[in-house]
């Protein structure tokens, strides 16, 4: 086996060199800011989304639609919850899970759910984080019939919704289920991938970098037969995507 | 996985004489190559990007000693282990002891051209766990025991019967030929089971970030995400030369790869991994291993001339805009890597005496060069890897060119370098190549330039030269 050590000397040697040269600075790139500039960065990115919501949203939602997310523009909390209820309906759903977001709360999503005679669950342990407790609910998610989530940001670039996993946030509950609906606030809307990047490097500088990151782009797509694109391969094969405009 | 490059020849000729192949090629590798060329179209500041992502790539591997440090102390960092393994037999033993104590018994495999290097599920499979590709592209390549096609469209060879055999065991000549729906659905049914009981994955990485320790991976189908959720037991494969530097490079890399890849501007799903699961998170793997390969980039790095070919991102452009790669196709370049890609890396990582042939079977158009992302010179080193099998190679074994060749080449240039040797020279070939002639062209003529003459005419030399001809017109206008 190689150890480290002798493994990084090959390499150094390979580059012509006796020891490793520390990198001066890489000033085409800006690959390593301070956390002064990377805060900057992110707050930057933060006014923006605020500030810019209405047209951000806009954006975002032709982006999602090329993406191929079904997107409802929701005017109000009530709009919202009887669109997510006239899914559950139109899938028969029997199961669905959800994540713990403050927008599922606030569009009611839990009565709006049940009334269609669903179950809903919540992807939260209640402090069981045992193997077996883990089997339960990954099975759970692979019966499931919709997953709800809400998101911590969207990008209007690409039309990408943005989850960090983590406790009330299982990773697939946006994965498993063949429906997945993701629900929206005006104003967590960034404007590209540099800011959502500026902003993950502020929260490693400040040493709150989530445990992963998954950006999400439509459903789950595949064209390995001929070429032809198929949606729906390993994760959702419909995706809906619900903005709920400003209260 | 061996390498069989000595037999370009004869599996270039095969695809060739393959009428179904050719269709069924050509109509992928347009869709992407177009798809390519309209996202970047698209992108005002696409130019500024690839010299962006050039010059992460260049001051990464120049520095690639500090920053594979880098990584392996951030992935320790994040409660990971990191395995450096110098050749793809070490990374393979590594990765099966691990499996074994962990008593696993299903692994599920990611899209990893690196795990492709180590010739990994075969080997697992020897060992006895059930290792299943889960890309579905792959998926079926492995139904049909072959390799893959292309870096990104693995099984773009394969018609709809031949994938409907391959899943459907009832499925027989004449019935009716499910569409790509239909198939894919099938294939969606088989995998869900083998996801629910996977307890380790084995994933590819596309990038490493070595400021955070953390691994970004890019997929369509979502089996990067079942891969980095679902089992107990994560593996990542990277060869050491998948290092940025910074997070925020993954804006800039994100967006070249994607687009030069399928055209997309993103893809259904980008996962970024800091690690394994988190306490207080609701599921993902209790462990996390790092295996990073060196399996001959040493000689790549080592090589001023080559060294270049270690800012390959894989996104598979240089092979859907390559016309020689579009008809010979992907199994002709006999190992992992295919295309212009291929044919400068393989020869340096598998030797280039029984691949001598890779670089040669290029018309240096230069395509590869324009829509590479990070605009990496595949036809320069081409041409070196051609200097080097012709005369340049010290290595007797590499310099693959015959005395008698290079003996012929030698008289030929004397024979240019000189007004005298030049006149008579050609006198003489144009006596002795005579009898050959017909109607002005060379058709048959004996071994060695029969070679030429095999599949295409060459024009018979002139009897009298341009320099006599002009002589006797100056003369007659006195």
């Amino acid at each position: 086996m190689a150890d480290r050590a002798t493994f990084i000397a090959g390499v150094t040697a390979g580059l012509g060199r006796t020891e490793v040269l520390l990198p001066s600075s890489i000033t085409e790139t800006a690959s390593f800011e301070d956390a002064s500039a990377a805060k900057a960065k992110a707050d930057k990115a933060a006014t923006d989304a605020s500030e810019r919501s209405n047209e951000l949203a806009d954006q975002m939602a032709e982006e999602a639609t090329k993406a191929g997310w079904k997107v409802h523009r929701a005017s109000n909390t009530e709009d919202a919850a009887s669109y997510v209820a006239s899914i559950c309906v139109q899938k028969k759903a029997t199961s669905v899970l959800r994540s713990n977001h403050d927008a599922l709360d606030q569009i009611g999503v839990d009565a709006a759910v049940t009334n269609t005679g669903a179950t809903l669950e919540k992807t939260e342990h209640s402090g069981d984080y045992s193997q077996d407790q883990i089997e339960v609910s990954k099975s759970k998610a692979f019966s499931a019939d919709i997953g709800i989530t809400g998101v911590d940001y969207a990008i209007a670039e690409t039309g990408t919704v943005v989850l960090h996993p983590r406790s009330g946030l299982s990773r697939l509950v946006s994965l498993a289920p063949p429906t997945h609906i993701a629900v929206l606030r005006s104003g967590e809307v960034l404007d590209s991938l540099d800011e959502l990047f500026a902003m993950e490097r502020n929260d490693f500088m400040s040493g709150e970098l989530a445990g992963s990151m998954n950006l999400i782009s439509g459903p789950s797509k595949t064209a390995d037969i001929e070429g032809t694109t198929v949606t729906g391969i390993h994760g959702p094969l419909e995706v809906h995507l619900v903005i709920l405009a400003d209260s | 996985m061996k390498p069989l490059t000595v037999n370009f020849r004869s599996k270039a000729a095969m695809t060739l004489a393959d009428a179904q192949i050719q269709q069924s090629i050509e109509h992928v590798y347009t869709g992407f190559y177009k798809g390519r060329l309209t996202a970047a179209g698209d992108t005002p500041d696409w130019e500024d990007l690839r010299t962006k992502g050039k010059a992460i790539k260049d001051h990464t591997i120049a520095h690639l000693d500090y920053y594979l440090g880098l990584l392996a102390d951030n992935v320790e960092k994040n409660g990971g282990s990191v395995f450096f393994a110098d050749d793809a037999e070490e990374a393979r033993r590594h990765i099966i002891d691990l499996a074994h104590k962990r008593k696993i018994k299903t692994v599920i495999k990611s899209k990893s051209m690196v795990s492709e290097e180590m010739g990994l599920t075969e080997a697992m499979n020897d060992e006895g766990f059930e290792t299943v590709e889960t890309d579905l592209g792959e998926y079926i390549i492995q139904l049909a025991n072959e390799t893959p096609y292309h870096l990104i469209a693995p099984a773009v060879h394969k018609s709809r019967a031949d994938v409907a055999k391959l899943l459907d065991e009832d499925y027989k000549d004449g019935d009716r030929v499910p569409d790509a729906t239909e198939l894919t659905m099938m294939a969606r049914e088989k995998l869900r089971g083998v996801f629910e009981r996977a307890d380790m994955s084995v994933t590819g990485v596309n990038f490493a970030v070595a400021e955070s320790g953390s691994i970004a991976l890019v997929t369509n189908e979502g089996n990067g995400r079942m891969s980095t959720t679902v089992p107990r037991v994560h593996v990542a494969v990277m060869g050491m030369e998948k290092i940025i530097p910074s997070i925020q490079d993954l804006s800039t890399m994100l967006r070249i790869l994607i687009r030069s890849a399928t055209g997309q501007r993103i893809s259904t799903y980008v996962t970024m991994v800091n690690g394994k699961r988190r306490p207080e998170e609701e599921e993902g793997p209790e462990e996390f291993h790092l295996v990073i390969l060196n399996n001959g980039r040493q000689k790549l790095l080592e090589d001023p001339q080559m060294r270049e070919s270690l800012n390959c991102i894989r996104c598979g452009a240089c092979l859907n805009a390559c016309p020689v790669y579009r008809k010979v196709g992907g199994h002709a370049y006999g190992w992992v890597y295919p295309g212009p890609i291929g044919a400068i890396v393989t020869p340096v990582l598998t030797g280039l005496k029984d691949a001598d042939n890779l670089p040669a079977a290029s018309s240096l158009c230069g395509a590869c060069h324009d829509v590479c992302p990070v605009k990496i010179n595949i036809p320069r080193m081409l041409l070196e890897l051609r200097y080097r099998t012709a005369e340049g190679s010290t290595d007797k074994d590499e310099r693959t060119s015959s005395a008698t060749e290079r003996g012929i080449w030698k008289a030929w240039r004397m024979g240019m370098m000189g007004r005298r040797r030049f006149d008579i020279g050609s006198r003489i070939a144009s006596i002795a190549l005579k009898p050959l002639s017909r109607n002005g062209w060379l058709t048959k003529v004996p071994p060695p330039i029969s070679g030429w003459t095999s599949t295409r005419d060459f024009p018979a030399i002139s009897m009298s030269s341009l320099k006599s001809r002009l002589r006797k017109r100056n003369e007659g206008s006195k």
